[in-house]
């Protein structure tokens, strides 16, 4: 390579008129979470002028609660809707994995941290099942995993019925192993607030997940897989691996998720975790992540997850008419859907 | 001079479908070879077999003399054979300095503290996208903000970088408009000023001749005709990719169609 | 983004908030409940003296068994003179615990809840107590109330009652019944074909979709009484799904006698038609009403009621004899 062949050929480089300098604000912008991020100020500074235990250190533990299970499945559903994929079977998941953990326990004698492993190890089975099947048949994952849920669900009930007689597996506070569990799972912190642990898992999750985003290679390829998989597999990154990961993370979350809710009620009811999987999907969504695939943040998730929370306790301190909350609910959401879009594509503007 | 790439005798079947029949053409460093052809007539099906994504079932693939068999793309880009693909295997929401490192990206540190080293990343995009002329100011621009032309030299911009001896593009000004197309065969001619061995696939003899050194052309899976540069002047080339005798005869057509009555 | 179309989109947001405050501040008597009663938008601020706040949280799905019970509890609170929150978590266990929490750090004056799952409530309410608020449990819980702490259970136990709709079916003179399941996770619900099971003798479970899906729910009764002919009598434990097995046994052309758990006004017209033999009516307002009642007595002159017993407000049965003037007050919501 000759570097003055180099010289003589390569043209000055020339300025683009149309790539106008891009300040340190503009580039903020134009981050995915910006959005989730301004609806969850606005939410948080409504319900908190105008109602108020909302922002009492009590309130914060009440909301903040309710956003941290949400918000740990919110995370994995969303690095999955960044590598272009959906698992339907998210929510559900979360109650077989808790049931599973409270049979072993309660029916057939294991102490709580065997059966806690054995419950993970499940989970990275399913997840991993999901995977292969979505990449060897090709199909949507939204119909793979829609297939999942509809098994996991009759699985959880008939069962549970099975065994126990029942449609609940409960007990699980005499198991041996329940506190100390319960300690690193269930517990709380900071009485008389009782934030809980589950809580601090959310952001130690959301902050890992933003690490292998943003600065790992993993990340990388979980981008690019979502963004084309073709262009991906062309240069090299082993799309059927990141896939498969990723639907194992999720399942593994969902475990997290279900060992959590077991071991704070110290119960499982069959229809745990039904519904939950498109509150997921819509705090991913909101945060910023495209349905498509290939663009989205952990960080805007766990935003959405928030307001999810915060609309939820804030519905409840405002003493509206709950006859109208999912309708609240719904409208909340798609406002910050749309502030999201709105200052995306402001954002853009600077480019087009 | 042993050739960077040969093919001899290369066939390619897709069940009963004859792709290609009995290729044979070579590729040295420092030079275009332009295959042209029309669509249909095996083109694609070539640079499969090149870049690694299907296997030939006759003949022989050489690299630097050395008989190969790509088993996946990753392959053939380790021999140093690096594709442009038409879709230019860049994955337009993520920025430019990721998709040039996608596959290969630098990383620091060790075990689960490994990650990407950004700064070097975005420092060494940046100087090569210099040198094809392109100054990408904004280091997390997405790549599909950039026009076609700039796209095309990201993708080799890329492959050079990797130390790419052999650079197939693959209908790399189908897309675009003429000053854009400008543009990218300039780039063709500095990887060819470079040392690399260009393969310039096209259906459009106006892009090639400017820049080809060799011209092959392809019709139905065969081979046509192998020219060096001054072999060939540049209608005879239309003419024979073209189909000529069709070609006359609808210009026959047309011309008595517009006699007035 | 043109400016008129983000100056649209900031009215929106502005309208959209101002909708949920006027919202908020015209729903604090209450006035939702199924029927809504003309009476209602009439009534004159009571809230006089007292200022207490009743939380009242079920585990309910927004179906019309519910919108009875709440009408009860936020009657009750007009009546009484204090302010009622009702709140339902559609069955999610940690949902009712996180809304029980949230009563909690509102410092609320007395808490009704529900217990289908006992255990999954305990923490929660054990705060509630600590933090020196009354407890009263309504319709399920009934073996546990104690046990959670609360003053009193207000509602109907489940075996009683189904041993007496199993019997009353059995004079009727079927031989094998279909007790209908419409919610997963509520043993109350199973306690009920359990007891039924006592009283009649041959019963087959039949778990079905719910009231979220009424339709799915039809087809799955329909199909079993075409499958099995020999099944003579259905018994449904939610009004919603009763008037789906009326119409699935129609479907079937099926003889079956139908009876169900919990009224409405199409219940109590299908009663006064004779497609449904009768009711077990738990009388869901009571289980609204009454806990309110005592605990503002509770709050307000420190009365215990119930002397460490459950308050029963069932089995009622509501047959041909009477259904007449319970439709009546069927239409107005409240039974």
């Amino acid at each position: 390579m000759s570097s003055t062949a180099d010289a003589a050929l390569a043209p000055e480089p020339v300025a683009d008129e149309r790539l106008a300098n891009i300040g340190l604000g503009a580039r903020l912008m134009r981050r995915p979470e910006v959005g989730s991020l301004l609806g969850a100020l606005v939410i948080c500074a409504f319900f908190w002028l105008t109602t108020e235990p909302f922002g009492t250190l009590n309130g914060i533990a009440n909301w903040t609660d309710v956003g941290s299970t949400i918000g740990i499945m919110a995370v994995a559903v969303a690095l999955l809707m960044i590598g272009g994929e959906f698992d339907l079977s998210a929510g559900v998941m979360t109650g077989t994995t808790g049931l599973l953990m409270g049979l072993l326990t309660t029916e057939w004698g294991l102490s709580m941290w065997p059966a806690i492993v054995v419950t993970f190890a499940f989970a990275a089975t399913v997840g991993f099942m999901n995977g292969y099947m979505v990449i060897k048949t090709k199909l949507p994952s939204f119909i793979v995993t829609l297939a999942t849920f509809f098994v996991l669900q009759g699985v959880n009930l008939g069962v549970t019925k099975a065994i126990t007689g029942t449609v609940r597996v409960a007990g699980l506070g005499d198991v041996p192993g329940y506190d100390s569990a319960f300690k690193l799972f269930g517990a709380t912190f900071w009485a008389p607030h009782n934030f809980r642990l589950s809580v601090i898992w959310w952001i130690a999750i959301a902050a890992l997940a933003t690490w292998v985003l943003a600065r790992t290679r993993a990340g990388n390829w979980i981008f690019a897989v979502g963004g084309d998989a073709e262009a991906a597999r062309n240069v090299g990154v082993p799309v059927a691996r990141v896939k498969i990961a990723l639907f194992m993370t999720t399942a593994i979350a969902a475990a997290l998720v279900g060992i959590m809710i077991a071991l704070r009620l110290s119960s499982v009811q069959a229809g745990q975790g039904v519904g939950e999987e498109f509150t997921y999907i819509i705090a991913a969504v909101v945060g910023g992540c495209l349905l498509t695939g290939g663009y989205g943040s952990a960080i805007g998730a766990s935003f959405g997850a928030l307001i999810v929370g915060m609309a939820f306790i804030g519905i409840q301190f405002s003493g509206w008419n709950t006859d109208w909350r999912f309708l609240f609910l719904g409208v909340i959401l798609l406002l910050a859907v749309l502030v999201n879009n709105l200052v995306r594509h402001r954002a853009e503007g600077a480019r087009r | 001079m042993t050739a960077l790439v040969e093919v001899r005798g290369v066939s390619k079947y897709f069940g009963n479908v004859i792709a290609l029949k009995d290729i044979s053409l070579s590729v040295d460093a420092g030079e275009v070879t332009c295959v042209l052809g029309d669509n249909g007539a095996g083109k694609s099906s070539f640079i499969k077999i090149l870049s690694g994504v299907h296997q030939h079932d006759d003949g022989e693939l050489l690299v630097e003399g050395e008989e190969c068999r790509f088993s996946s793309p990753r392959d053939a880009r380790e021999r140093g054979i690096a594709t442009v693909f038409q879709d230019l295997a860049t994955v337009p929401l993520m920025s430019v300095w990721r998709n040039f490192f996608l596959g290969s990206e630098p990383t620091v540190g060790k075990g689960p503290l490994r990650r990407i080293d950004v700064k070097f990343a975005q420092d060494t995009m940046r100087e090569e996208m210099r040198k094809m002329g392109i100054d990408v100011r904004d280091p997390d621009q997405p790549v599909g903000t950039l026009s076609g032309g700039e796209r095309q030299a990201v993708s080799i911009a890329r492959a050079v970088y990797f130390g790419a001896k052999v650079l197939i593009l693959d209908e790399p000004t189908s897309a675009l408009g003429v000053k854009q197309s400008g543009v990218v065969l300039r780039y063709v001619v500095q990887a060819r000023e470079r040392g690399l061995g260009v393969i310039f696939i096209t259906h459009n003899s106006h892009h090639a001749y400017p820049v080809g050194d060799r011209f092959v052309i392809l019709n139905r899976g065969k081979l046509v005709g192998d020219w060096r540069r001054g072999e060939i002047d540049r209608d005879e080339l239309v003419k024979k990719m073209s189909g000529g005798a069709e070609l006359d005869q609808l210009t026959h057509e047309l011309e008595r169609k517009l006699e007035p009555t | 983004m043109t400016r008129l179309r983000a100056g649209v989109l900031a009215l929106l947001m502005v309208l959209g908030m101002a909708a949920f405050a006027a919202a908020c501040g015209g729903d604090e008597e209450g006035g939702g409940g199924s029927g809504g009663s003309p009476a209602s938008k009439d009534d004159v601020d009571l809230t006089q003296g007292q200022d207490a706040t009743i939380a009242v949280i079920t585990h309910g799905e927004g179906d019309s068994f519910w919108a009875v019970a709440k009408k009860g509890a936020e009657d009750a609170g007009k009546q009484m003179g204090v302010t009622v929150k009702y709140s339902e978590s559609s069955n999610d266990p940690q949902k009712q615990a996180q809304l029980i929490d949230s009563a909690v750090t509102e410092k609320v004056d007395g808490l009704a809840v529900t217990a289908p799952n006992p255990d999954a409530l305990r923490d929660s309410l054990k705060k509630a107590t600590d933090a020196g608020i009354p407890i009263i449990t309504l319709n399920s819980g009934a073996d546990d109330y104690q046990d959670l702490g609360a003053i009193t259970h207000v509602g109907q136990t489940e075996e009683i009652a189904g041993e007496g709709a199993g019997t009353k079916l059995k004079e009727a003179g079927a031989k094998k019944l279909l007790c209908v399941i419409h919610e997963q996770s509520n043993i109350g619900l199973n306690q009920r074909c359990d007891g039924a099971k006592q009283g009649f003798g041959e019963v087959e479970n039949l778990q079905v979709k719910g009231v979220n899906d009424i339709q799915t729910t039809l087809t799955e009764i329909q199909s079993k009484l075409q499958a099995d002919t020999s099944i003579d009598a259905v018994l449904t434990l939610n009004p919603d799904i009763a008037v789906a097995a009326r119409d699935a046994v129609k479907g079937a052309g099926s003889s079956a006698k139908l009876a169900t758990f919990d009224l409405s006004g199409d219940v109590v017209q299908a009663i006064e038609d004779g497609e449904i033999e009768f009711a077990v009516d738990q009388q869901q307002y009571l289980q609204g009403y009454l806990p309110v009642v005592f605990l503002t007595l509770s709050k307000t002159n420190a009365n215990t009621v119930g002397g460490g017993q459950p308050v029963l407000t069932g089995p009622g049965f509501v047959t041909k004899d009477n259904a007449a003037t319970v439709a009546e007050l069927a239409q107005e919501g409240t039974r």
